[in-house]
């Protein structure tokens, strides 16, 4: 490395005050005018700004970077409660929805009872945001109950038709 | 009574590991530590004088945001400077790239018009320069020259590589030197 090469190297240091010229550098930089002009530029680079330093109150600025970090995390948790309960209400839909496909394959049975168990399912799912977790727990409860009590009848009932009527089955839910 | 353990005796990894374990007067010292460093940074990088604080609170407001992206490879300044320098740059992105005019910038108060006015020059023809220069080589040169950093710790907070930092330094130099000339 050449010796302009090699001063270059540490003129950031010197110019910090972290190192100091030997010598034989500064000799050197007394006779290379191209490392003048260097040393020239690096020092008003790293001063450059050090009368803006006390313009920023650092005890003023750590209260309030804190005092956000503080508030993002109470919004973050909030965030992610309202994400959990939107994933709860979402699983309640998903039970709602899979219950309605059972409950459309008892249409056979007639319209009064499609409309009965239509009126058990009639759940406005927006509301759900406003209940509470036990009442939430009901709801999934009341939409179970139903459920299984469909599945367990519905179950004879197919196996006891014979093929005619298993087809009509079919045609009514195909429309 | 003994107090409170003193964190500006700490190592800025310690204080790093303290603020995640949820001790906010380690982030407080490392914001004193590391604000006004910050705010010279985004400053000779041309941000406008009136823009630093906001500049510099969101800076460390992000880097305590997501500090667990901070895994020790380059110092947590260097992180936070590169930090900085992203916000910085999407404000002046926002701005459709207005650079400051510097025959706005005000003198330091309190400088001495005559014995300073030679360096308050050459730091005025320099930053002038640093604005028109390619945002790495801007960026490598003021980390060089402001922090001291090596070119290893460079190209890890800047995304290059050791030997394309040194690059950058001398097309700075080279630039900034005919600038001042």
């Amino acid at each position: 490395m050449s010796e302009c090469g090699w001063l270059s190297d540490r003129i950031p240091a010197v110019a910090l005050g972290r190192a100091e010229w030997t010598q034989q550098e500064v000799q050197h930089l007394s006779e290379c005018r191209a490392c003048q002009q260097e040393w020239e530029v690096v020092r008003a680079a790293s001063r450059l700004g050090e009368s803006l330093v006390p313009a920023a109150d650092p005890e003023a600025t750590a209260a309030s970077v804190l005092h956000r970090l503080r508030r993002n995390r109470e919004a973050g948790r909030r965030r992610r409660g309202a994400w959990g309960f939107a994933g709860f209400a979402a699983a309640a839909a998903v039970v709602a929805a899979l219950w309605t496909g059972g409950a459309d394959r008892q249409l056979d049975r007639g319209p009064e009872g499609a409309s009965v168990v239509a009126g058990q399912l009639a759940i406005p799912l927006p509301e759900l945001e406003i209940l509470q977790p036990a009442e939430l727990d009901s709801v999934l409860q009341m939409l179970d109950e139903p459920s299984a009590a469909a599945a367990s009848a519905d179950e004879p009932d197919l196996r006891d038709l014979n093929s005619d009527e298993l087809e009509r089955v079919l045609d009514s839910w195909e429309g | 009574m003994p107090g409170p353990p003193k964190p500006d005796t700490t190592t800025d990894p310690a204080l790093v590991a303290a603020y995640r374990s949820g001790d906010e007067r380690a982030a407080a010292e490392l914001v004193r530590r590391h604000a006004g460093p910050l705010g010279r940074f985004l400053y000779s990088l041309g941000a406008e004088r009136e823009d630093l604080d906001d500049l510099i609170q969101e800076t460390l407001f992000r880097a305590f945001r997501r500090v667990e992206s901070w895994r020790g490879g380059a110092s947590f300044r260097s992180w936070l400077l590169a930090i900085g320098s992203n916000l910085l740059r999407d404000q002046v992105r926002k701005r459709r790239g207005k650079l400051v005019s510097l025959e706005d910038r005000e003198i330091a108060d309190g400088a001495d018009p005559h014995a300073d006015l030679a360096a308050v020059e050459t730091g005025d023809r320099v930053r002038e320069g640093l604005a028109r220069l390619p945002r790495l080589q801007r960026e490598v040169f003021i980390l060089r020259a402001q922090e001291g950093s090596d070119y290893g710790e460079i190209a890890a907070v800047l995304g290059t590589t050791p030997g394309a930092a040194r690059v950058h330094y001398h097309h700075a130099v080279k630039r900034l030197k005919e600038l001042v000339r």
